[in-house]
C-alpha cells in the first residue's frame, strides 16, 4: 500500500471541505412514509386549523425566573461571552495561519464547517439568539472604536437594505463550502475569513453596531434560527420561555428575508444534489469546467427554490404575500439543515475539538446513529419542518385574508410547502 | 507441620529475601515457587480434569465470578479482529507462571478446539493465514489462571465463542471469506469508463478495485483512506474489506476524478 498522498491535496477533494464519509441514501419506504404523513398533515391542516389567527408573536411567552434573566443579563455574562467568541476567533485564525494545509491535522477547516457552520444550528435552537453575544465581529468593533476612541455613528443601516447582505454573505458561504475548488485550503478559509471580517468591520464602522443584527451572514442565520428556539426575549425584553410558533410568528417582515431563506434552502439542496453520481459525472464531464459548473448548479438550485417561492405567493393574491409568508420558510430550511448536516456535525465536530485539543491526526469518529435510525431522523426532521411551516402559515393565511378566502389562497402556500418537502425528500432518497 | 521445620521454613525465606535484596541473578526465569507446577493452595479448587491440551481444571472460589464475551469483525485488509470484552477479570501477562489469584490470567485462544494463542490483551489479529482452510470456524477464548489452569464454574470452563463465517448470511458456510465484488474501472483523456455510478455492497464484503489508467496517478478510496499507485497504462489492483457503511468515493488525486461512489450498507 502506497502512503496517503500528500497533505494538501486532500483538502482540495472533498464535498464538503470536510467529511469524507456521506450518509447512506434513505430508502424509498421511509421517504414513501415521509411525504404520505406530509401531504396527510397539510391538508388535514387546512381544514382542521384554527380558522382564526390564535398566535401572538412577541407578546407571547412565559417569563423565566427573576434570578435566570440577571443572571443572563449580568454584565460579566456579556463580557464572559464575548470573551469566549473572540477566543475561538483568534484560535481559528491561529490555525489557518500557521497550522499545516491539511484537514486531517488542521482542526480549521472542520471547526469552520462542522462545528460552526453545522453548529450553530443545535447552538441557536436549543439556547436561542445566543450567537448575536458570543459574535467575535461586534468584539472587534467595539474593540477597534474603544481604542480609536470614536464615537458609535448615529446613522442606522437603510430599512431596504434589510437581509439582502446577509443572504449575499450566505450565497458567498454555500459558494465556498459547495462550489469553489479549494473548500478546506488554508489559502481559501483565510482569504474568505479575512475579506468577510474587513466588509463587516467597515459596514459596521459606518453603520454602528446596529449593522450586525442583518448585515452579518450568521448572526442573521442563526438569529433566523433561534425563532424556532424554545427560549427568547419577549417585545419588553423578558426572557421567556414559549411556542417555537410565536417566536417564529415574531420574525421581522424585511426586505431580503425570503431571499435569505431561498439561498439556504438552495444551498443545502444543492448539497444533495451534489452527493448524487449523476451531478459527480457532470461536473467532471463539463466543458466548462468543475468550478464554474459547480457555481452555475448551485445559482440555479437557489434560483429555482426563489422561482418557486415567487410563484406560489404571488398566486395566493395576497398584497405583499412574499415578505408576509417567508417566516414559515424557515422551520422548512431547519427541516433541510438538519437531515444534511447531522452526521458532519456529529462526527466532524468532536473531531475538531480533539484537534485543537492536541491530539494527533486520528479518525474521525463514527456516527452515532445506525443507518436506519439516521434515515428515521433525517425523514422526521424533513417533514417536522414542513408541517411546522404548514401551520405558521396557516396561522399568517387566516390573519391576512378573509375568513371566505382564507382556505382556498392557502392552496399555493401549501403547493409551495409540498414541493419543497418532496424535493428535500427526494434528494435524501438519490 | 512441626515447630522445627517452621522454623527452618522461615529461615529459608528470610536467606531468600536477603538473596533477592541483594540483587543476585535469578538462574532461571521461574522464581522459586513458580514452576509449572500447579501451585495447590489459596485460589479455588483444583479439579482432576484437563482440558485437550493437559490443562487442570480449577473451579473458581464462592464470590469469583468472571466473564468473557467474544466479538470477531473483518480486517479491512487481512483476517479478522477479536475484540474481548471481560468483566470481574484482569489480564496479568506479567505474573504469567505464578500462582493463581481469582479474577486474573490470561486468555487463550481456540481455532476449532486447537489451541492457537494466548491473549495478553483486549484485541486480538487473527490473520486469515492462521485458519485451517476454508469453512466456518468456531473461534473459543478460555480464561486461565496465571498457574496455566483453566478457570471453570461448575465444572465447565469460563469461555466465550464465535463462529466464523456465520454472520454474513450464508446459509451453507462454505467459506470464510466474505462475498468478493471486483469494480473495473478505466480513465483516459479525463474520461471515466464506465460513467461515474454506485457501486453497491454490503458491509463486511471484500471489494476489489481494478484501475487503469493512462497517466500515473494515486488511486484513493475517501473513508477508508486507501491508496495505491496508479502506473500508466498498467492495471492496479485494491483489494479491502468494505467494514463501514456510508456513501465513499473513489477518486485520483491527481487528475481530481471521482471513478465511482462506493456504496456500503
Amino acid at each position: 500500500m502506497t502512503p496517503l498522498p500528500p497533505a494538501g491535496e486532500l483538502a482540495t477533494l472533498l464535498a464538503h471541505g470536510v467529511g469524507s464519509r456521506h450518509d447512506l441514501p434513505v430508502s424509498p419506504f421511509y421517504a414513501f412514509a415521509g411525504a404520505f404523513a406530509a401531504l396527510l398533515v397539510s391538508f388535514l391542516g387546512l381544514g382542521l386549523l384554527w380558522s382564526r389567527s390564535r398566535l401572538t408573536g412577541e407578546a407571547a411567552g412565559r417569563p423565566l425566573p427573576a434570578a435566570v434573566q440577571r443572571c443572563a443579563d449580568a454584565r460579566a455574562t456579556t463580557l464572559a461571552l464575548r470573551a469566549l467568541g473572540l477566543a475561538a476567533y483568534l484560535t481559528l485564525l491561529a490555525h489557518l495561519l500557521l497550522g499545516p494545509d491539511d484537514p486531517a491535522r488542521n482542526p480549521a477547516p472542520a471547526a469552520v464547517y462542522a462545528l460552526f457552520w453545522a453548529g450553530l444550528v443545535p447552538l441557536s435552537l436549543l439556547c436561542g439568539p445566543l450567537w448575536r453575544r458570543l459574535n467575535p465581529l461586534r468584539t472587534l468593533h467595539l474593540l477597534g472604536r474603544a481604542l480609536l476612541r470614536r464615537p458609535e455613528p448615529d446613522r442606522v443601516p437603510p430599512a431596504s437594505l434589510g437581509l439582502w447582505p446577509a443572504a449575499l454573505g450566505l450565497a458567498a458561504f454555500t459558494w465556498l463550502e459547495l462550489a469553489s475548488p479549494a473548500p478546506a485550503s488554508r489559502a481559501a478559509l483565510l482569504t474568505f475569513l479575512g475579506a468577510y471580517t474587513v466588509l463587516q468591520l467597515a459596514a459596521a464602522a459606518r453603520w454602528g453596531e446596529a449593522w450586525f443584527a442583518r448585515g452579518d451572514a450568521f448572526e442573521a442565520y442563526a438569529g433566523l434560527l433561534a425563532r424556532l428556539s424554545p427560549f427568547g426575549r419577549r417585545a419588553d425584553g423578558r426572557l421567556v420561555v414559549r411556542n417555537p410558533l410565536d417566536g417564529l410568528d415574531a420574525t421581522e417582515r424585511v426586505p431580503g428575508l425570503a431571499a435569505t431563506l431561498c439561498v439556504l434552502l438552495g444551498s443545502t439542496a444543492y448539497d444533495g444534489l451534489s452527493g448524487t453520481a449523476g451531478w459527480t459525472g457532470t461536473l467532471q464531464t463539463s466543458p466548462l469546467g468543475r468550478t464554474p459548473t459547480a457555481t452555475l448548479g448551485l445559482l440555479a438550485v437557489i434560483g429555482v427554490t426563489g422561482a418557486v417561492y415567487a410563484l406560489c405567493t404571488a398566486a395566493t393574491r395576497v398584497r405583499g404575500a412574499g415578505a408576509a409568508f417567508a417566516h414559515s420558510l424557515v422551520p422548512v430550511a431547519l427541516g433541510y439543515l438538519v437531515a444534511h448536516y447531522f452526521t458532519l456535525f456529529t462526527t466532524e465536530a468532536p473531531h475538531a475539538v480533539a484537534l485543537a485539543l492536541g491530539a494527533g491526526p486520528g479518525p474521525v469518529p463514527e456516527p452515532p446513529l445506525e443507518p436506519g435510525a439516521l434515515a428515521g431522523l433525517q425523514v422526521c426532521a424533513v417533514v417536522t419542518g414542513h408541517v411546522l411551516g404548514v401551520v405558521a402559515a396557516h396561522d399568517r393565511a387566516v390573519r391576512l385574508q378573509p375568513p371566505e378566502r382564507a382556505v382556498s389562497g392557502q392552496i399555493p402556500l401549501l403547493v409551495l410547502m409540498i414541493t419543497y418537502t418532496l424535493g428535500g425528500l427526494g434528494l435524501l432518497v438519490a | 507441620m512441626n515447630r522445627a521445620r517452621a522454623a527452618r521454613t522461615a529461615a529459608l525465606a528470610a536467606v531468600l529475601l536477603l538473596a533477592a535484596g541483594c540483587g543476585g541473578r535469578p538462574t532461571t526465569h521461574h522464581k522459586p515457587g513458580t514452576s509449572h507446577e500447579e501451585a495447590t493452595a489459596g485460589a479455588g479448587r483444583l479439579l482432576a480434569e484437563k482440558d485437550a491440551a493437559g490443562h487442570r481444571y480449577r473451579e473458581l472460589p464462592p464470590g469469583q465470578d468472571p466473564s468473557v464475551r467474544l466479538a470477531a469483525r473483518p480486517d479491512s485488509e487481512d483476517g479478522w479482529n477479536l475484540h474481548l470484552t471481560l468483566g470481574r477479570f484482569r489480564l496479568t501477562p506479567d505474573s504469567t507462571g505464578s500462582g493463581a489469584v481469582p479474577g486474573r490470567g490470561h486468555a487463550r485462544l481456540l481455532v476449532d478446539g486447537k489451541e492457537t494463542a494466548r491473549l495478553y490483551g483486549t484485541w486480538h489479529h487473527l490473520p486469515a493465514a492462521g485458519l485451517p482452510g476454508p469453512g466456518p470456524h468456531r473461534l473459543t477464548v478460555r480464561l486461565h489462571a496465571d498457574d496455566h489452569t483453566v478457570w471453570v464454574r461448575d465444572g465447565r470452563p469460563v469461555q466465550a465463542t464465535h463462529t466464523l463465517g456465520e454472520e454474513t448470511g450464508e446459509k451453507s458456510g462454505e467459506r470464510t471469506a466474505p462475498p468478493a465484488r471486483t469494480v473495473e474501472l478505466t480513465v483516459a483523456g479525463g474520461r471515466v469508463t464506465p460513467p461515474v455510478g454506485r457501486t453497491e455492497v454490503n458491509r463486511g464484503d471484500r471489494v476489489t478495485l481494478k484501475v487503469r489508467s493512462d497517466r500515473d496517478d494515486t488511486l484513493h478510496v475517501h473513508g477508508y483512506d486507501k491508496a495505491k499507485k496508479l502506473t500508466a497504462g498498467r492495471t492496479a489492483t485494491l483489494t479491502f474489506t468494505a467494514d463501514r457503511t456510508g456513501l465513499f468515493e473513489v477518486e485520483t488525486h491527481g487528475a481530481h476524478l471521482v471513478l465511482t461512489q462506493l456504496l456500503v450498507r
